[in-house]
């Protein structure tokens, strides 16, 4: 009865940290998991934040320079802008039941998805591996993750 | 002139008195009319001088273009009275109060130093640096700037106070109660906001699906084509049960099995919560909703179902395949 398809796999490069860069990564990885397929995900540069213990929490939403955002980007500018609109997206979210980011972590870790940090950005921001959520499987190099995505399709967010 | 005056009748000596009157009436006279000549002969170089200055002085007017100002002035006077009815002046007097108030707070000193100060700041706008965000960033650690931020934003809140009363009484004009009108009439324009997630007509129409949480679902599916046969009973390409009602229990077994898996009483859990949450709500539930509904851990569900836990279950409950994206 099983479908014969061969074995899908994805690999999701994570390079942004905003609440809004982080969900469709996250959505993404745990779609794939659902409809059994490998998801693998590799936090790099900003999307390292995602995955960081102390900013995981606090991720911000960019409004300025984002043309959907129905804010003028000359308002969207303004300090505290990025908290109020991330505080209103977290608002939605809850509305909407979907988990937060801490929680798609735990989901994601729970499904069987495999998330890495990018060696060289945790150089870059002077984290450690202690500095990461628990969820984070290891620490590796970007020819580390070439090796582990063999045969799946690599999406870049 | 008076001298030919010669009276009819008179005496000799009151003729003489009168000629001595005459003579010395006609000496005075002659001699305002050489006074006359004389003050007209000496005032006209200086009269003709005046008219050349005079003259010239206009002439000049005229190019400088005080005339040509003047006469646009008076067009100007015409317009305003064109433009303006007779209720508009009066409600300028009746305005004219207020009016002069404010024309006295803003000439106040204080606020004459500020413009004053701010003039001077773009007098000196040569001088002035292109500013760039970390520059912009920076000022605002200035004493003097945040004082003006401060003064800038009571000034919007005043603005935005005094603008929200104005469409506050604009709301009730008239023109806007016509609008109103026409709009109740032809629909209106503007359709209310919908929340995120929009909810969809769910898969069975006759069950209410109030309950569920809203989902990023995807439409309800044209009915399932029959394209696999397994003892009797059809199954739709993606492994679902065409008529939900041919589902058993042995039915779920055989359909495990062809998933590799034999049920154990976890399986059984899930699967007959798929069941009745599908009969209450008309939905295959997602591994989020079995998660939050039944408390079970994504990990064991995942253990239970390792290739997709919510539409494996959904399969061997004989349900369609659960939307949604958590």
């Amino acid at each position: 009865m099983s479908i014969a398809t061969p074995k899908r796999k994805v690999a999701i490069i994570a390079s942004h940290g905003g609440l809004d860069e982080a969900y469709p990564s996250l959505i993404l990885a745990n779609a794939a998991r659902q409809s059994g397929i490998e998801a693998l995900l590799f936090f790099t540069f900003w999307g390292l934040d995602i995955v960081t213990e102390s900013k995981v929490d606090h991720l911000h939403m960019n409004l300025a320079g984002n043309a959907s955002s129905n804010m003028p980007t000359i308002i969207a500018g303004l300090p505290g802008m990025e908290s109020l609109a991330a505080g209103m997206m977290k608002k939605q979210m809850a509305e909407l039941d979907l988990p937060s980011v801490r929680e798609m972590l735990q989901i994601l870790d729970d499904s069987g998805a495999a998330l890495y940090g990018c060696e060289l950005a945790m150089k870059m921001f002077k984290r450690n591996k202690e500095d990461l959520v628990p969820q984070v499987k290891d620490v590796i190099t970007a020819g580390d993750f070439f090796d582990l995505s063999e045969g799946a399709q690599i999406i870049f967010t | 002139m008076d001298a030919h005056r010669i009276p009819h009748v008179a005496t000799v000596s009151s003729v003489d008195a009168k000629l001595d009157e005459i003579a010395k009436q006609v000496a005075y006279l002659a001699e305002r009319q050489r006074k006359n000549e004389e003050l007209f002969a000496e005032m006209m170089p200086i009269a003709k001088l005046v008219m050349a200055t005079a003259t010239t002085r206009l002439d000049a007017f005229e190019k400088q273009g005080y005339f040509a100002f003047g006469r646009e002035l008076v067009h100007v006077g015409e317009r305003i009275a064109q433009g303006f009815s007779p209720s508009d002046v009066q409600q300028l007097g009746d305005a004219i109060v207020s009016i002069l108030e404010t024309v006295r707070a803003v000439t106040q000193p204080e606020v004459l130093q500020i413009a004053a100060e701010a003039s001077a700041a773009v007098q000196h706008v040569g001088e002035t640096e292109p500013l760039g965000l970390i520059g912009m960033v920076r000022a605002t650690r200035d004493d003097d700037v945040q004082k003006g931020m401060a003064v800038l934003m009571d000034l919007m809140r005043h603005v935005g106070r005094a603008a929200s009363l104005i469409a506050d009484k604009r709301a009730t004009s008239p023109m806007e109660q016509k609008k109103q009108r026409l709009a109740n009439v032809t629909g209106a324009k503007k359709k209310p906001k919908k929340p995120m997630g929009v909810e969809r007509a769910p898969v069975a129409a006759a069950v209410p699906r109030a309950a569920a949480p809203p989902t990023c679902d995807v439409p309800a599916r044209a009915p399932a084509v029959v394209s696999t046969v397994i003892e009797g009973v059809g199954f739709a390409a993606d492994g679902s049960l065409v008529d939900p009602s041919s589902w058993t229990r042995e039915l779920a077994t055989k359909i495990a099995a062809a998933e590799g898996l034999a049920l154990a009483p976890e399986h059984w859990k899930v699967i007959d919560f798929a069941r009745a949450d599908f009969a209450e709500h008309g939905a295959s539930p997602n591994i989020r909703r079995i998660t939050q509904t039944t408390g079970m851990a994504t990990k064991d569900l995942y253990t239970l179902f390792p290739k997709a836990p919510a539409r494996t279950a959904a399969r061997i409950a004989g349900l369609p395949k659960p939307a949604g994206c958590i």
